[in-house]
């Protein structure tokens, strides 16, 4: 049962992926509103996929990816980064930090879809061979 | 093509979510505007606009609304350059931006009003183009005095605008200051995470920065957050915002004479003494201070809807219960607990649904935000100096009734800037400051009215030119002067203004305030001296849908939860006679058919039968049995304010109260179970209406 952690400061825009998401067999959403919220959560609890919003209040997502990858226990965390058009180079500097894909706005619910099924199946491949 | 492909079920949530970040990019942008003024960077506000705008563009871009991502992004890439050269903007820039903003909102109305965006001016799109280049022109050469101590302040993670707001605290006598929050998953519990202690601190501080840190710099703890401040609040009050131990407070400023270090610096381990390790200190949290999450949640208005119908499906149903305990009493039966129960029951219906109520409330001050950016506007479109004065306190009012409302205070506003004030030069020349002032205030009254008063100090109403311009009589009380100001199409101006047109338009606001919201509008002015407006509203209203028929040659509404099923008369088994009785087929079953005509007309001899032939038919419960209603014709269906009859004279069983449908006439809200039940004579008192509306 894959735990997803989707962080973005809109609410619209948290429901939009969470609905994108959840034909995903069995997955479960919790939902942050900004980049502390998003560290403090993955601090308390295991998750299976973070889709992370560049931009937010406090600190971005970039932020967010550099301080995850700093973690031992985060360290193979899968991410999806949600970008809009504009977003160019910090995109750059996302995937230098450690993101595994980017969504750029507006996205299809197939293609974050697809992103999240490839990276949650690696991952558990991963897991059941290690 | 707008909110259309695969997300155009997010709309209503998306339409509501832009008209926030519309409000607050406002708000951000009048700062922003008041510090270019001053030739002072505004490092916050330019980077709040630049986020609330890059939301917006990313949002709409998902709805697929085209126009509005172009405006946005064009506006966006400008304030992206502003915010890296420290917030900064050159004095050009605000209009266009100002512009933007509006087109942007000029089409979220339209989309809401399930109109198609229209597309986004070029010359708009060329202007907001030609901001970057200007915005980098405008960005400082800067060389600044040495004041952070870059090790503690993790100089490193800093941008630069991000420095510079700590090193302007540090200039402007605040303290800067690192403060650390460690959270838990029993602070989570009661409340206490990042997020509140953001709102927290926020309060006494401003927060520059929140980094968080793990390992070695956590101390300990797996994690700790580091908030980065401004402040002039005490060491103690910000420990307690952040739940007290393990915590601690740090200078951020530089010991005299030391030199800025060099740039890329690792997080230093905090001092030992300051932040001891270890548990979470339980006694302190349990103190009542420690506030649970205080957070905000945003609901759709429909959602509250639902749940008041919800409600009033409880009350319907209470009314039958109260019936049933009646008959039973009536027949002999124990019925004493029951009825204490039942007693019990209404007043938590009645609890429940104040709070329901209280939770369509919206805070006036939220209310009235674009008064400033309307004034602002006026202030450039007239040439005039204007000062808008609020005070507005912690008054809120229902949803429903703000939204009416707005539109009144700002025509009331656009007149006060227009006409009344006058130019700076006739105001010297009158022995008044040059700056004209326009002042609202508001306040909830006992009474469950909200007054709210506008008041100008400008040149009065001139109760001759009025006069004249009515073709009436001079008027002889400020009562007969505002009947005359509110007659439509009335102006004292030769010409139409740009900003407010010709016509006053105070036969609108008067209708808003009066015929739809049930509240009043008074008016005092003194000629050189102002004007003065009062209005009281109430701070709710019931709203419905409802249908909306002919009979008779008049109109009524009635709610359309109240209606079964609307048919057409055609399948008369017996046609309504002298006593307005008949009978009508319904799904092969007879359905008694009344007609409203005769049963509005019940007091006069008239024969209303002749009058309403009863095209079609509204069927309604009546103590469970269905009857058929009769009237001329079906007008349409839509949303209403009801606006109960106070007046116990004129209350009357079968009517739930009056609205005004648009056309500034009263129409009568009919409970057609209780009307039916009271003029058929078989039941004295309408139950659901008035137990509903009261």
């Amino acid at each position: 049962m894959p735990e997803v952690l989707v962080v973005d400061d809109s609410k619209v825009m948290r429901e939009m992926v969470v609905a994108c998401l959840r034909p995903y067999p069995d997955s479960r959403f919790t939902q942050a509103s900004s980049g502390l919220e998003a560290i403090e959560q993955l601090s308390l609890k295991p998750y299976d996929l973070l889709v992370l919003d560049l931009n937010m209040p406090d600190i971005g997502g970039i932020e967010v990816v550099e301080f995850v990858r700093g973690q031992d226990h985060l360290r193979n965390l899968p991410i999806i980064i949600v970008t809009t058009r504009g977003d160019e180079a910090s995109r750059e500097r996302a995937l230098q930090a450690g993101a595994d894909r980017f969504m750029t706005k507006p996205f299809t619910p197939d293609s974050i879809q697809g992103a999240a099924r490839a990276l949650l199946e690696k991952s558990s491949a991963e897991a059941s061979r290690g | 093509m707008s909110g259309s492909g695969e997300f155009a079920e997010f709309l209503p949530a998306y339409l509501a979510e832009v008209d926030e970040l519309l409000a607050s990019a406002q708000r951000d942008l009048l700062a922003v505007e008041d510090a270019v003024r001053k030739g002072q960077a505004q490092p916050r506000a330019v980077r709040e606009l630049f986020r609330a705008l890059h939301t917006l563009k990313g949002l709409s871009a998902m709805v697929d609304v085209e126009p509005i991502v172009s405006v946005a992004h064009w506006m966006e890439a400008s304030l992206r350059l502003a915010d890296q050269a420290g917030g900064r903007l050159p004095e050009s820039s605000v209009e266009p931006l100002v512009e933007g903003l509006r087109a942007i909102e000029l089409r979220v109305r339209q989309l809401g009003a399930g109109k198609t965006a229209s597309p986004a001016p070029t010359a708009l799109l060329e202007r907001l183009e030609a901001l970057g280049p200007q915005v980098l022109d405008a960005a400082p050469k800067r060389a600044r005095p040495v004041k952070l101590d870059a090790e503690a302040a993790f100089a490193s993670r800093l941008a630069p605008s991000e420095r510079e707001q700590l090193e302007g605290g540090l200039t402007a006598g605040q303290r800067a200051l690192r403060l650390d929050f460690v959270p838990s998953s029993e602070r989570a519990a009661k409340g206490l995470n990042i997020n509140t202690v953001r709102e927290r601190v926020a309060k006494l501080a401003d927060i520059v920065k929140v980094l968080p840190l793990s390992g070695a710099a956590a101390g300990g703890a797996s994690l700790a957050f580091a908030l980065l401040l401004i402040t002039r609040a005490e060491d103690a009050a910000l420990l307690d915002a952040v739940g007290g131990p393990p915590a601690m407070v740090r200078s951020l400023e530089a010991p005299e004479g030391a030199a800025e270090a060099p740039g890329d610096l690792a997080p230093a381990p905090p001092d030992g003494a300051a932040l001891p390790a270890g548990a979470v200190l339980d006694e302190e949290l349990d103190e009542p201070e420690v506030r649970r999450g205080g957070g905000l949640l945003r609901v759709e208005v429909s959602r509250l809807d639902e749940a008041m119908e919800w409600l009033a499906a409880l009350v319907v149903n209470r009314s039958r219960l109260t019936r049933a305990v009646a008959a039973l009493t009536q027949a002999g039966a124990p019925t004493r607990e029951l009825t204490a129960i039942l007693q019990e029951n209404g007043r938590q219906l009645r609890d429940l649904r104040s709070a329901i109520l209280r939770l369509r409330m919206v805070r006036v001050g939220d209310v009235l935000e674009r008064l400033p950016l309307l004034v602002r506007g006026l202030r450039r479109a007239t040439g005039k100096a204007v000062r808008l004065e609020l005070e507005v306190g912690d008054a809120e009012l229902d949803k429903a009734v703000a939204d009416r409302l707005l539109p009144a205070l700002v025509h009331l506003v656009r007149n006060a800037v227009d006409h009344a004030l006058e130019t700076p030069e006739e105001r010297q020349a009158a022995g008044k400051s040059p700056e004209g002032l326009v002042h609202l205030s508001c306040h909830a009254r006992a009474s469950g009215q909200l007054e709210l008063t506008l008041r100008d100090d400008g040149r009065g109403v001139d109760a001759k030119a009025v006069a004249k311009a009515a073709n009436a009589p001079v008027p002889d009380s400020a009562d007969a002067l505002l009947d005359l100001l509110c007659r439509p199409g009335l102006s004292t101006r030769q010409e139409a203004t740009r900003t407010s047109g010709r016509g006053m338009g105070m036969d609108i606001v008067r209708r808003i305030v009066v015929e739809q919201l049930g509240g009043e509008l008074r008016m005092e002015t003194r000629k050189g001296a102002g004007t003065t407006f009062t209005l009281s509203v109430p701070l709710t209203v019931t709203l419905m849908d409802a249908i909306v028929f002919e009979c008779a040659g008049r109109r009524y509404a009635v709610a359309v939860g109240t209606v079964e099923e609307l048919i057409d008369v055609a399948g008369v088994v017996r046609p309504a006679g002298a006593d307005g009785l008949g009978l009508v087929e319904r799904r092969g079953a007879a359905v008694p058919l009344v007609s409203l005509a005769r049963l509005l007309d019940a007091g006069s001899s008239g024969d209303a039968s002749a009058k309403g032939g009863g095209a079609k038919a509204l069927i309604v419960r009546q103590r469970g049995d269905p009857v058929a209603f009769a009237v001329d014709r079906l007008l349409g269906q839509q949303e209403i304010v009801l606006r109960p009859l106070e007046d116990p004279l004129v209350r009357v069983p079968g009517v739930a109260g009056a609205t005004d449908l648009g056309d500034g006439q009263p129409t009568l809200v009919l409970d057609l179970a209780a009307l039916g039940a009271a003029r058929m004579g078989r039941r004295k008192r309408a139950s659901r209406a008035g137990e509903w509306v009261s």
